[in-house]
């Protein structure tokens, strides 16, 4: 345990470990009683002060458009016109001309209207900041103020601030800096907001509690639970050393030759939801449902399952949100439905199976919940049924729907017109994708299954680990196999298994045609960097000589040249 | 030559942040005098970008132009263009 938990607010879901440099703003005016001033001079200082401070904000400019983006850059074309602002300028003089230092007159001048937006609502009381940081800018070009050079600190420190602005921040290099962390500011001021597109570790607004941390202590920086721990164990530092850092891409990405592939987070209960946004997640590829029936002793009422889809939906409201229909059976066992125990359950009743099954009406309950959260959720609500091995099951899961929907009519209550879609993840549904991607939106491919099934290898089982790996060439044959089959029935394919994870496999998998690639939070950043890296065209190549390939090795070989 | 123009506000920032930036780049780059302001209230100093952000127009807002000057109709077109593109396909690169 670390010695000391200070709690402030997430700013990029990053975490670093480091040593305290305190990086501080103080600036001390003159008393305009106890200097001589010459105000003619006072206002040359303020004009030369002005000159370079548009000198120092130009080249920042154009570093942060080269190491950050040109949106990040844009902050600085606002502070420059803040500097030449007339009004300030006007003030200035005026003030200077009635007996006040240049400092003291800046100073005056910018309060005023950092008071008034600080007074104004969201967005405009972050001017505020803005102003801030330009008024502190001149204060120390007049009055010879240091600083901390923030671009030049040591390796490894985790700086420590009141608050820092954009302009701070963008010195801030994230090859040499831990992380940050500050007294104030929220999960939308510039700085939180600078932080996280350089996937930079940070806590923001942790209060005065903060102050007593010394500078030289050992900190850990958890932008995902918003804490800075002081001292950490062994334990907390490697756990904070071991994030990779790779930057967060909130926008959606294309290979270089514009090719769009969608990258999706797989969902296990709603605590998962707000993290994947963060991580730049365009939307949910696999929302799983069973927490909704885990650990209680009825099953979950119709109102119950709505809510839970309908905030997933809240959280993606410009995203696509794929809900996976209750998926128990194998080795996820729930009291309450007394199933029955089987020999092979792997090989047994899971999955839509269950669902069809004629004794229960789970199904019918579930399809409701979806479809009133599909028609309310900000959201685009899909739907997929899970082990699907025959278009029997398929046109029985869509009479299922239709149902659901007529139901809900009979009770005038709205209901969604999803996209549908079938998880392939058995060796039929593989060899039958033409048949089933000719009645539905898309497939999704569930590797996990799909490698267990076509490899007949246990996931669980370590003498047989070396089958289940899914660039056997076997695998990727039927990968191919499913999206090809889906594309001419223009239905989209995507991939919810583990392998959709790997950035080492992106290229691959975009070769191999998938539109959509969902994997659990944590490796989003990395897998949209490699999509945004790869070139469709000789990616789909080289994925023809990988599944052409006749052994594993050979898969490997032409993955690495 | 005073002209005046009342503009609807296109982009999804209002006139604010980037789209606040290019505005006042695009007054301070023409010779006018131009100033702006909600249709029923005071106008300011269009070359401020203080009292253009505090005006605090968002997306939707009616804005008022009023511009006095050799290149009054250059500059009320330039602005309008600005006022009415959506912020992803502005073009910030001519300042």
């Amino acid at each position: 345990m670390a010695e000391r938990t200070l709690q402030g607010t997430g700013a990029t879901p990053r975490s670093g470990v480091g040593s305290v440099v305190w990086y501080g703003h103080e600036i001390s005016l003159p008393d305009p009683d106890d200097v001589e001033f010459d105000p003619e001079t006072e206002v040359g200082r303020f004009t030369d002060a002005v000159d370079t401070a548009r000198t120092e904000l130009e080249s920042e400019r154009e570093a942060t458009a080269e190491r950050v983006g040109e949106d990040e850059a844009a902050v600085f074309d606002a502070h420059i016109q803040f500097l030449e602002d007339p009004t300030i300028e006007d003030a200035v003089e005026t003030m200077v001309g009635d007996g006040l230092p240049a400092p003291n007159a800046v100073d005056a001048a910018f309060g005023e209207h950092i008071e008034q937006f600080e007074g104004m609502d969201g967005r405009m009381a972050e001017r505020a900041d803005d102003l801030r940081d330009v008024r502190d800018r001149l204060l120390r070009l007049l009055t010879d103020g240091e600083r901390v050079d923030l671009g030049d600190l040591p390796e490894g420190s985790v700086v420590l601030a009141e608050r820092l602005t954009p302009s701070d921040t963008a010195q801030l290099d994230p090859e040499r800096v831990a992380g940050f962390a500050t007294v104030t500011g929220g999960r939308t001021s510039h700085a939180a907001i600078f932080a996280r597109s350089l996937a930079l570790p940070a806590v923001v607004g942790v209060g005065d509690a903060l102050e007593s941390v010394e500078g030289g202590a050992e900190v850990v920086i958890d932008g995902d639970s918003g804490e800075v721990l002081v001292s950490p164990d062994d334990t907390e530092r490697a756990t904070a050393a071991s994030d990779s850092g790779a930057a967060i891409v909130d926008e959606s990405v294309e290979t270089t030759d514009g090719r769009h592939v969608e990258v999706a987070a797989n969902v296990g209960r709603p605590a998962e939801l707000e993290p994947a946004a963060e991580r730049g997640a365009d939307g949910v590829g696999l929302y799983r449902t069973e927490f909704l029936f885990l650990d209680r002793e009825t099953p979950p009422s119709e109102n119950e399952q709505y809510e839970a889809v309908r905030e997933a939906l809240e959280t993606f409201p410009d995203g696509r949100v794929v809900v996976r229909t209750l998926d128990i059976g194998g080795d996820k066992r729930i009291p309450y439905l007394d199933l029955p125990e089987e020999e092979n359950p792997f090989l047994g009743e899971r999955g839509i199976r269950r669902s069809l099954a004629p004794d229960s009406d789970l199904f019918a309950t579930q399809l409701r919940a979806l479809l009133r959260a599909g028609a309310d959720g900000a959201g685009d609500l899909a739907i997929m049924f899970p082990l699907v091995a025959t278009v029997e099951e398929l046109d029985a899961a869509l009479d299922a729907l239709d149902a659901a929907a007529a139901d809900l009519e009979a009770r005038e209550t709205e209901a969604a017109d999803p996209e549908v879609g079938v998880m392939i993840e058995t060796p039929s549904a593989a060899f039958m994708a033409d048949e089933l991607a000719a009645r539905v939106d898309f497939l999704s491919i569930g590797t996990n299954d799909l490698t267990q099934y076509v490899m007949a290898a246990d996931r669980e089982n370590e003498r047989v680990s070396d089958l289940h790996d899914p660039t056997h060439p076997g695998v990727l044959r039927a990968i191919h196999r499913t999206a090809t089959a889906a594309h001419a029935e223009d239905a989209w394919v995507g991939m919810c298994g583990e392998m959709a994870g790997n950035p080492d496999l992106t290229e691959l998998l975009v070769g191999l045609g998938l539109d959509e690639l969902s994997m659990s939070a944590v490796t989003i950043p990395e897998v949209k960097t490699a999509v945004s890296e790869t070139e469709y065209s000789s990616a789909s190549e080289r994925a023809d000589s990988a599944r052409l390939a006749a052994t594993r090795s050979e898969v490997h070989t032409t993955l690495d040249t | 030559m005073t002209v005046e123009r009342t503009v609807t506000i296109v982009p999804e920032a209002g006139l604010h942040a980037r789209p606040a930036s290019a505005f006042v780049q695009a007054v301070n780059d023409h010779e006018a005098e131009v100033s702006a302001g909600r249709p029923d209230g005071d106008l300011v100093q269009a070359a401020s970008m203080i009292a253009v952000t505090s005006l605090g127009v968002g997306q939707g807002d009616d804005i008022k132009l009023v511009a006095d000057g050799p290149d009054a109709e250059a500059v009320l077109d330039e602005l309008e263009r600005i006022l009415t593109t959506p912020e992803e396909e502005l073009d910030t690169d001519d300042g």
